[in-house]
């Protein structure tokens, strides 16, 4: 993986601390591995009140929380640590897949919804997408509106929603402006075909494997245009990356 | 046996047949006794008016003779109708003078108000008497044989106790007899129900033909039994079929990792071919559990006025280009529609199973269609293809959860898709068909609710 995506190095000397709140233990520590390879710190808790002592008494970059928890459940401990006046992402983590209980898990003040069962590098990159929007809020804090997005020579404009490769406007469709937006503004970021299906299309059921395969397949015939660098990269089994050269 | 018998006249006690019968002889009883009571009291009112008002005339008459006439008057009357009348005169100062009484009663006074005498050695009856003061100082007393009405008051009254004592007694015992049909039946009812609790699914509530609300009752009950019976073959079998469908991957997958095992060196890509055969069994899991979601959702939790025509383009985009690529011809036809009830992303969810299975199923240059129609009934969804449909025997099992088609068994995915569909239209109470389109599969979602049946 590219040096300037882990997180932990773009902002000061120390390294991104996530809190892993999961009951199972093979799990937990499945994801404190991958977190740990992908260059995080993970502390782990195994209940819902262990987890909301230890988020409130030290500082967390994200948190990924278990839905269903002994004890204290993970609506719970996500609505008190809102009420604390945390901002950490809070990525939940649940077996129940409905929308319903995605939008309860949202209301309650999580930050993105996981279906179990999961691969852990999906974990990472919502962590890590998660992550990115929430240091772009907090540095938005001035005032600008972004307008424009540039990854290498490949420009969006997003006031007049256009797109330009190099120089050349590139024709896009509604659709494929908002997937390429959401790949831009996670350069260099794996993205899966599950969470671009959940952020472009805003649908929440499982669309099998080709459907996004195509979709990026054909904006990648319009962005990576023939003697072009090539920007979006499928990372095989997992998903895409779009990333400066 | 005292113990039984208590225990059935409990049972009596406590059946609503018997309460009602019960109910029902107490507001007879209390109507028949006022009925009586106001025969008897108008009846005796009027007999007494009559008495007096023939005392009255009487008095009156012998009051208009001459002063020299009365008492040889009288004392012809008293010969002719002595034996059930009384005509006496008494002078001033109450002594007698003439007439079957020997002194005046006891509150009876000129004037006054008639009085009523139980028999004397002079007059042999009960006998009603008024006293008129005439000119002279004299009271003359007249009076009449009240055995009769006496008579008649009685029998009135007897008539009024016994009754009310019979329909008392019959109304008891009609109530009881009445309750001890329904308690057989309830009898017969917790039989079969112990019966159907102790697991005999295939027993059924007894009814008689009389159309009762015990019959309505049992009707109802029977329908539920129907559903449960229905439900609990379903479960079984579709227990059976997921251990059947997960046993043959985690086999393979078992397999294969035993042979990782024992092999010196171990590939990448054998490795990733376990965790293919893996990922296979989660994906049947997650859409097992995404079935079972769909089946305990509330019907109109998320429900809201859909434009079927946008979720018919929403899905016609999504997919066009899977369509493309699969080198099809996809044909989306949306016209405006009037908006229907219903959950807009599990419509999309439905319909993009099933262009999705469409897009999956039909070879290289053939032609899937995706079209919103005005069926019969309402708007109705078809999606179209003309691959190689699924065998008419084969079409209504299909829609059973968990089932898998024989054809999915043979391509990549959770094989559940048809599932899915037919749980989320189920949940709407829509109708799904599946139909030859000759050649091909043809898919007809009805999107209009059918009212709760049964």
């Amino acid at each position: 993986m590219n040096a300037s995506v882990v997180p932990g190095a773009t902002q000061d000397e120390r390294a991104t601390r996530i809190l892993v709140i999961e009951d199972d233990l093979e799990t937990a520590e499945e994801i404190a591995a991958c977190l740990t390879a992908s260059g995080f710190e993970a502390a782990k808790c195994f209940d819902g009140a262990e987890g909301l002592k230890t988020a409130m008494s030290q500082p967390f970059d994200a948190i990924t929380l278990d839905r269903m928890l002994p004890g204290l459940d993970g609506l719970e401990v996500v609505r008190a640590l809102r009420e604390a006046g945390s901002e950490a992402p809070v990525l939940m983590v649940s077996a129940l897949s409905d929308v319903d209980d995605r939008v309860d898990g949202l209301r309650a003040g999580g930050d993105d919804y996981l279906i179990k069962p999961f691969a852990p590098k999906e974990l990472v990159a919502r962590l890590e997408v998660l992550l990115r929007r929430h240091r772009r809020q907090q540095g938005s804090g001035d005032g600008a509106v972004e307008t424009r997005l540039q990854v290498a020579d490949l420009e969006l404009d997003l006031v007049k929603r256009e797109a330009y490769r190099a120089g050349r406007t590139i024709e896009l469709l509604p659709m494929e402006f908002q997937l390429l937006e959401f790949m831009m503004r996670n350069a260099g970021q794996l993205l899966t075909r599950r969470m671009i299906f959940e952020t472009v299309w805003e649908y929440y059921f499982d669309p099998g494997t080709n459907l996004i395969n195509v979709h990026v397949g054909k904006l990648r015939r319009k962005i990576d245009l023939p003697g072009l660098t090539s920007l979006i990269r499928t990372e095989r089994g997992q998903g895409y990356m779009l990333h400066a050269p | 046996m005292r113990h039984s018998v208590l225990g059935r006249l409990n049972e009596v006690w406590r059946t609503s047949t018997f309460r009602l019968s019960l109910l029902y002889g107490a507001l007879f009883t209390v109507g028949a006794v006022a009925l009586l009571a106001m025969v008897y009291v108008r009846s005796a009112v009027y007999l007494t008016h009559r008495v007096d008002d023939i005392l009255a005339a009487q008095a009156a008459a012998e009051m208009h003779e001459p002063q020299d006439r009365l008492k040889p008057t009288l004392d012809e009357a008293l010969a002719i109708n002595g034996r059930n009348s009384v005509f006496a005169l008494f002078a001033a100062d109450r002594t007698r003078e003439t007439g079957n009484l020997r002194t005046l009663p006891h509150g009876l006074e000129p004037g006054g108000r008639p009085v009523e005498m139980s028999a004397t050695p002079d007059f042999p009856a009960a006998s009603r008497l008024i006293a008129k003061r005439l000119s002279s100082g004299e009271i003359l007393v007249v009076g009449r044989d009240i055995n009769q009405l006496r008579e008649i008051r009685r029998i009135i009254a007897s008539a009024l106790i016994w009754s009310g004592v019979f329909i008392i007694l019959a109304g008891l015992a009609g109530g009881a007899a009445f309750s001890l049909g329904p308690i057989r039946r309830l009898r017969e009812l917790q039989a079969a129900g112990h019966d159907i609790a102790a697991g005999d699914l295939k027993r059924r509530m007894p009814t008689s033909n009389h159309g009762d609300e015990l019959d309505m009752f049992a009707g109802t009950v029977n329908y539920m039994l129907g559903e449960v019976e229905r439900l609990m073959s379903e479960v079984k079998t579709s227990s059976e079929t997921i251990a059947h469908d997960l046993r043959t991957p985690l086999t393979r997958a078992r397999a294969q990792l035993h042979r990782l095992e024992q092999s010196p060196q171990v590939s990448p890509d054998e490795i990733a071919r376990v965790t293919a055969e893996l990922d296979e069994v989660l994906e049947r899991f997650i859409a097992i559990l995404r079935i079972s979601e769909l089946e305990t959702r509330a019907r109109s939790a998320g429900f809201a006025p859909v434009q079927l025509d946008r979720i018919v383009s929403q899905v016609g985009e999504l997919y066009q280009p899977l369509a493309e690529e699969a080198d099809l011809r996809f044909q989306v036809v949306a016209p405006a529609s009037p908006p229907v009830e219903a959950d807009g992303k599990l419509l999309v969810e439905a319909l993009s199973n099933l262009v999705d299975n469409a897009i999956k199923f039909t070879p290289a240059g053939g032609a899937v269609r995706l079209a919103l129609e005005t069926g019969p009934a309402g708007p109705r969804i078809v999606v179209q293809d003309n691959g190689p449909g699924v065998p008419q025997g084969e079409r209504t099992a299909v829609l059973q959860r968990f089932y898998r088609a024989e054809r999915d068994r043979l391509t990549p995915g959770s094989g559940l898709g048809l599932s899915i569909v037919a749980a989320i239209v189920r949940l709407h109470r829509f109708r799904l068909e599946l139909q030859d389109a000759d050649p091909g599969l043809r898919v007809v979602i009805d999107c209009h609710a059918d009212p709760i049946t049964g």
